[in-house]
């Protein structure tokens, strides 16, 4: 979606700190030449395919469609992506755009982890070194994903400010940024941040779209007659959604993180039921969750990709507007969307894109049976193995945990074997 | 000529270069906040830049983060802290406040509002890092209404077409980034060698009628000394919060001395 010199309706813009003015005008005229340059095109359409698998498969669920006796389901499967999410589209775009500027390091921010890989199993093929900002409690919540994120070479730092979560790491992303943007460019993982990243991101994540315009009309003769996806930056959802805003007739809803309840601090509903109010910070214009004062609040989800304290201008604005329709999921039905998936079809899906399930297994059954629905099923479920083993109190879990602890050689033992 | 840049040509007959010390609005409490910009009036430091916090100030480093946050505990009012500033203004005429904070907390005030009580308790610069000029038009006609002055800031990375029209907009003074990166010391140091300051004031003068304040990274008597004749204000941030927090008042005080005397 263009935008008005970085402007959705009232968000999105540019309000960074006048040191990262070069860098960010830098950035604007490099995505501006590479959208329109056959040959990063071409190589961005080789890269997807070579590295990440794409394009993902469109997949019916009988099972699940029979189940609820409405609407036609069917899933985007974005999942099957490399990495196991969306995450991957954008990261190689801005990869290849970091190239072509010339510049020698990334920085990423991540929250459960996810963004932070992607980035650095991207940096790893091209030969960038990469720093990762992470929050502290992120850290410990998801130690698996860093793991990995340091196996692939990548620095990973732990922020221990404010409430050591995404929005710390995204604010220590921008501090480092404003010091090294010479030699290094800030990935940012969603569709957040000043201008032009907004309109970057959903540029690289509208193949999800794209691809489902094709895939919809090959497989049942039509445009689906509904889209979900799950909101939490908004990227997977822009992604989907943008390439069919001018078709009026497909309706578009996004599912935000109802948590636990909708007590501030216990949710990540920044765009319906009056919870978020306009604000300007991390560098754009939006929705945010803060007090009267303007100051930014704490936000739960189960799902930690979904946890963010603001949105995508973008999807900001077409709620707005209306062209998009917001609703939530809480934490518990989103337990029962994912376990519905598994059982009926054979799929392991993320906690965020299970927000979406949840969201469209509520309106399915009274929906026509005619009607076709797309569900971006944004990332695979693999990664939330404690936290969904918790939620569904699996009881032999803790035993496998304690003997694998019981069995884990440390480097104090290790040592002894060797003397 | 703005009340500001005027206040500043006067002092400047008698010194060579003025002090603008920092202070976090309450931090560590309301209270203790304002004893501590009382003293440094007392000991007629020329400007206090007093910070209103954010929960999310990207353009500081830790030691002022830390501050912030703490300072947070409580629940802070942006008009409550106008009027306290207001009553030191007026005991201190002799100095000046300027009000530093993020945008979200004084757009969620009301930029307009803001202009009009800073006016009214003699608060004559505010400092807003994260609004570029470029998205102020409606903040820049507030403060020419109420006769205050938006301080902009330039850095050593500035592009020239660009430094030379923010200093051609610049009143009260011009607000000079001495480095790349954010405030005070921290992990974030930049590598990349910054083109001579010298230079970089060199070239702002030529353009700048405001007076020229440097800030960012100013810890040591010769950095002071390097900026006389070549800037007006030194304006001293985390290395005084460093101070306070090391030594109290006393500490912070001491390292004024140090630096300005």
């Amino acid at each position: 979606m263009q935008s008005e010199n970085g402007f959705y309706g009232q968000y999105g813009g540019s309000y960074i700190p006048e040191i990262l003015f070069a860098s960010q005008q830098q950035i604007l005229t490099a995505f501006e030449e590479a959208k329109q340059d056959e040959s990063f095109l071409a190589e961005l359409n080789k890269q997807w395919q070579q590295f990440s698998g794409r394009p993902t498969p469109l997949t019916f669920c009988a099972n699940l469609t029979e189940h609820f006796g409405g609407a036609q389901i069917y899933l985007k499967r974005e999942d099957l992506n490399h990495s196991g999410a969306h995450k991957m589209n954008n990261v190689i775009g801005q990869g290849l755009l970091v190239k072509h500027m010339g510049k020698k390091r990334v920085i990423a921010e991540t929250g459960a982890g996810q963004h932070g890989i992607a980035t650095a199993l991207v940096a790893a093929r091209l030969g960038l070194e990469c720093t990762i900002y992470m929050g502290a409690k992120d850290i410990e919540r998801q130690y698996p994903n860093v793991f990995w994120m340091k196996q692939l070479g990548a620095e990973v730092v732990p922020v221990t400010t404010g409430a050591q979560t995404l929005r710390d790491a995204l604010d220590e992303a921008l501090r480092d940024w404003s010091s090294s943007h010479e030699d290094s460019h800030y990935l940012i993982g969603t569709s957040c941040g000043c201008a032009p990243f907004p309109e970057m991101v959903a540029f690289f994540q509208s193949v999800i779209g794209n691809e489902v315009r094709q895939q919809s009309v090959a497989q049942f003769d039509q445009f689906p007659d509904r889209l979900y996806a799950c909101v939490g930056g908004g990227s997977n959802a822009c992604g989907l959604f943008l390439p069919f805003l001018d078709n009026k007739e497909v309706e578009m809803i996004g599912v935000e993180a109802g948590g636990k309840g909708l007590a501030l601090g216990e949710h990540s509903i920044r765009l319906s039921h009056n919870l978020g109010q306009p604000g300007i910070a991390q560098g754009f214009a939006t929705m945010f969750l803060q007090d009267n004062a303007g100051q930014l609040q704490e936000t739960h989800s189960i799902a930690a990709g979904l946890d963010y304290v603001g949105v995508s201008p973008i999807i900001a604005h077409l709620a707005e507007t209306g062209r998009i329709k917001m609703t939530y999921a809480m934490d518990d039905e989103v337990i029962a969307a994912c376990t519905l998936l598994l059982k009926k079809e054979g799929i392991i899906p993320a906690l965020e894109s299970s927000h979406a399930l949840a969201g469209a297994f509520k309106d399915a059954p009274n929906l026509p049976k005619d009607s076709k629905i797309v569900i971006n099923l944004s990332g695979r479920g693999d990664k939330d193995i404690f936290n969904v083993a918790k939620a569904v109190q699996d009881e032999t879990f803790p035993e496998f945990l304690n003997d694998y602890l019981a069995s884990y050689p440390t480097r104090h033992l290790d040592n002894q074997e060797q003397n | 000529m703005s009340q500001l840049a005027e206040f500043t040509q006067q002092k400047l007959i008698r010194k060579p270069i003025l002090a603008m010390t920092h202070v976090v609005y309450g931090y560590p409490s309301v209270t203790e906040s304002l004893s501590w910009m009382r003293r440094l009036l007392e000991e007629s430091v020329d400007f206090i830049e007093v910070q209103f916090p954010f929960s999310d100030p990207v353009a500081d480093g830790p030691s002022i983060v830390a501050a912030c946050h703490k300072a947070l505990e409580q629940t802070l009012d942006v008009d409550t802290c106008l009027s306290q500033l207001g009553e030191l203004a007026r005991d201190f005429p002799e100095s000046r406040i300027v009000l530093m904070s993020y945008l979200n907390p004084m757009y969620r005030f009301g930029l307009e509002k803001l202009a009009k009580r800073a006016s009214e308790e003699n608060i004559q610069g505010l400092i807003l890092p994260d609004l570029p000029i470029e998205a102020a038009s409606q903040y820049q006609q507030a403060c020419q209404r109420h006769n205050i002055d938006p301080v902009w800031l330039v850095t050593p990375v500035t592009p020239t077409e660009r430094l030379t029209m923010l200093a051609s907009q610049a009143s009260g003074f011009l607000y000079c980034v001495a480095r790349s990166g954010v405030t005070g010391h921290s992990s974030h140091e930049s590598k990349a060698k910054d083109a001579s300051l010298d230079d970089y004031l060199a070239l702002i003068k030529q353009h700048a009628s405001a007076p020229i304040g440097v800030g960012f990274g100013l810890r040591k008597r010769s950095q002071i000394e390097q900026l006389i004749g070549k800037a007006d204000i030194a304006i001293l941030g985390s290395a005084l919060l460093d101070a306070y927090n090391q030594g109290g008042q006393n500490a912070g005080i001491e390292l004024i001395k140090e630096l300005f005397h």
